[in-house]
């Protein structure tokens, strides 16, 4: 192959992506930086550098509370969904035989309709004439209040969404683990929760905070999912940005919430990312170390 | 000069090349126009509008939205170009026409206009007309009320004669309202103005009493009257189809909406039994009111794409499909359907009401957007 060849290759393969996520996402965050500096007034932008959206986010508890319910939900739903992962994982990877792919697969199978229908279908379920509620009813039992426009609602429709995408993670995190490990620790006396806790757990822990970040970060920003099930009382950040950003058009307040999230993102990544160790995930195919 | 190569891969490389840019390339003959609506989603009627491609050979396309302010929020990102045709309700229509957004129409080029009830003739109907020019802006379209839809079953008739009703801790976990902040500030703002009795006092801004248009201390007694209903709320639900549901069964007895869904509830032919749902248009504090319309925008020029969109409103605002929008959207309309349509129909879709949009406080532009967005936002987080 020529020099001229490898020039263009090299621009195909590498200067394409990079402009790609220069245009479509490095310039839209500086311009939601930028716009987070101005004010809106009366549904218009006024071009004047100012702090103000970042003091009233200092000073208005109600955009604190909504950040501190995103925390807690994002922190309560990925912990949950990890919980509820590893046996599942688990299971499809010693059990599946040569099933495991198409099991693995059927975990995809929510993501084949969009996120609305899902909710919507959610909301059938969960409200007051829904599934759940609805057989309650007919046994003449009372309803469950709880899981009627809530934040428990909420939580049911976030793990909903996220569980595969964890369920899968830890999946490939374990596909990857040599077994034999366990089974040698079972030959020299370990019992099942020693092996658990100081093999497989700790050679899988990267694959798993994978997992958990790739359920935090999205729960973290949700506004879909506390809309359509969280109630009166549901209302989170992603949601309150989204409200900035549609009916009450105040989008430099908006902005500057969207930088708070991204910055408050990225140091939980970097703090996460300490624990990671890459050739542990599965994903890298650099080989088990 | 370096001489270059034409390889079998260079060809296939450009064949290749060539076929994925033909579906965006195409001649400006086979070019369809296209009339693009920024509107209300309700109001869609599929076969009419694949009539009106037909017919026109155009495509028409949608853009819904869920509130005024959004809407006013796309039109202000180049939306008036992006768009012909956009709905706005109440006084919203005179702030796009003030900002450029909405040009001037003229009823003469829409046949049906001649139909309109008399309170909405271009003559009366003074919304609808630029204080300055005296030209029209807009065509009315439909017209309600944000009022009380109750089950007369467990909430008494008397009982939603006024806004108090919604704040009744007796109804506690029964009530819903939407999820639209400027109505519901506006509607408690019925009632803290009429506890205060603030209204008859001067005004923020020189004007008579408009609910859009609050003191400091009553918007924060609307906040503090919004936390305290918030314990008695279902939900705020978010679309009509939710709300006729939470009505019927039961979950929710009283509601404040557009008599959209109570129209819904009384013409459901589900099987399932009717119940006595009944719906209180003004309440004794007041009302809110909403007349929608349809506005053409600024980036239409004269010529062929407005006689389209006139040709769309035309169509959109005959009688027949004025008919059909009413009892699909479950409002009531501005043109007058009272020579086809039964005495039933006359009494559900308020036919012979319409005089009472003039003693309604018509949907506005808040004050101050980011006022009240922070009192909504106290409201949520409360």
């Amino acid at each position: 192959m020529s020099e001229a060849e490898n020039r263009l290759n090299r621009r195909l393969f590498l200067h394409i992506p990079t402009v790609f996520l220069v245009i479509f996402f490095v310039l839209p965050l500086i311009a939601l930086v930028v716009l987070s500096f101005w004010q809106t007034e009366n549904y218009k932008i006024v071009r004047e550098w100012t702090a103000m959206n970042y003091v009233t986010l200092a000073t208005e508890p109600a955009y604190f509370i909504f950040f501190i319910r995103s925390l807690f939900m994002a922190i309560f739903v990925s912990v949950f969904s990890v919980v509820v992962s590893w046996p599942i994982a688990f299971f499809i990877v010693r059990y599946g035989g040569r099933y495991k792919l198409i099991l693995s697969l059927l975990l995809a199978v929510p993501f084949l309709s969009g996120e609305v229908l899902r909710l919507i279908a959610l909301q059938g379920m969960l409200g007051p004439t829904g599934l759940v509620n609805g057989v309650l009813l007919k046994l003449g039992a009372a309803p469950l209040r709880f899981i009627m426009y809530s934040n428990s609602a909420t939580f049911i429709a976030l793990v909903y969404l996220y569980l595969p995408m964890v369920v899968t993670t830890v999946y490939l995190s374990l596909l990857n683990f040599d077994f034999r490990l366990a089974s040698a620790a079972s030959a020299c006396g370990a019992n099942r929760f020693r092996i658990f806790s100081e093999i497989v757990w700790p050679l899988n822990l990267s694959g798993t905070i994978v997992g958990f970040l790739l359920c935090f970060i999205p729960t973290l920003s949700a506004a879909l999912a506390p809309r359509f099930l969280g109630g009166p009382n549901g209302v989170l950040y992603g949601m309150s940005i989204a409200q900035q950003f549609g009916e009450s058009g105040t989008w430099a307040l908006g902005a500057a919430m969207g930088v708070v999230l991204f910055l408050f993102s990225m140091l939980v990544l970097g703090v996460f990312s300490l624990g990671i160790d890459l050739r542990r995930t599965g994903f890298t195919g650099m080989g088990r170390q | 000069m370096q001489e270059k190569k034409i390889s079998r891969r260079t060809v296939l490389a450009a064949g290749a090349g060539a076929a994925l840019c033909m579906p965006f390339i195409r001649p400006a003959w086979a070019q369809t126009q296209t009339v693009r609506a920024l509107m209300w989603e309700a109001y869609v009627l599929p076969d009419v509008v694949s009539k009106f491609e037909e017919e026109n050979n155009v495509k028409f396309v949608a853009t819904f939205f869920d509130g005024n302010s959004e809407a006013y929020n796309k039109l202000r990102v180049g939306g008036a170009k992006e768009f012909d045709l956009v709905q706005a309700d109440g006084f919203w229509p005179q702030l796009y026409f003030r900002d450029g957004l909405i040009r001037s129409v003229d009823y003469a080029h829409v046949p049906s206009a001649a139909n309109y009830l008399p309170e909405f003739h271009a003559e009366k109907f003074k919304v609808l007309t630029d204080p300055a020019s005296g030209s029209k802006i807009g065509y009315p379209f439909c017209w309600g009320a944000y009022g009380i839809t109750y089950n007369a079953a467990v909430v008494a008739p008397e009982k939603t004669g006024t806004i108090e009703c919604m704040f009744d801790p007796a109804l506690s976990g029964q009530l819903s309202t939407s999820a639209r902040f400027e109505e519901n500030i506006a509607l408690a703002a019925l009632l803290v103005t009429h506890r205060l009795g603030s209204r008859e006092k001067p005004r923020p801004d020189g004007k008579p009493f408009n609910p859009y248009v609050l003191t400091d201390e009553e918007l924060d007694g609307v906040k503090k009257l919004l936390i305290e209903q918030k314990a008695l709320l279902l939900t705020r639900y978010q679309d009509n189809p939710t709300l006729f549901q939470l009505l019927q069964s039961g979950a929710v007895v009283a509601a404040t909406e557009f008599a959209q869904v109570f129209r819904q509830l009384l013409t459901a032919k589900d099987g399932n039994p009717k119940q006595d749902f009944r719906h209180t248009l003004k309440m004794k504090e007041g009302g809110l009111g909403w007349v929608d319309t349809w506005l053409v925008t600024s980036g239409v020029e004269d010529g062929p794409r407005l006689d389209l969109c006139n040709k769309f409103i035309d169509r959109m605002i005959s009688s027949e499909i004025m008919k059909r929008i009413g009892e699909v959207a479950g409002c009531s309309t501005t043109i007058d359907l009272r020579a086809i349509s039964t005495e039933e129909e006359r009494k559900l879709y308020l036919m012979d009401r319409s005089s009472e949009i003039s003693d309604l406080f018509m949907f506005d532009q808040p004050s101050s957007p980011e006022k009240w967005e922070r009192v909504w936002s106290n409201v949520q987080a409360a």
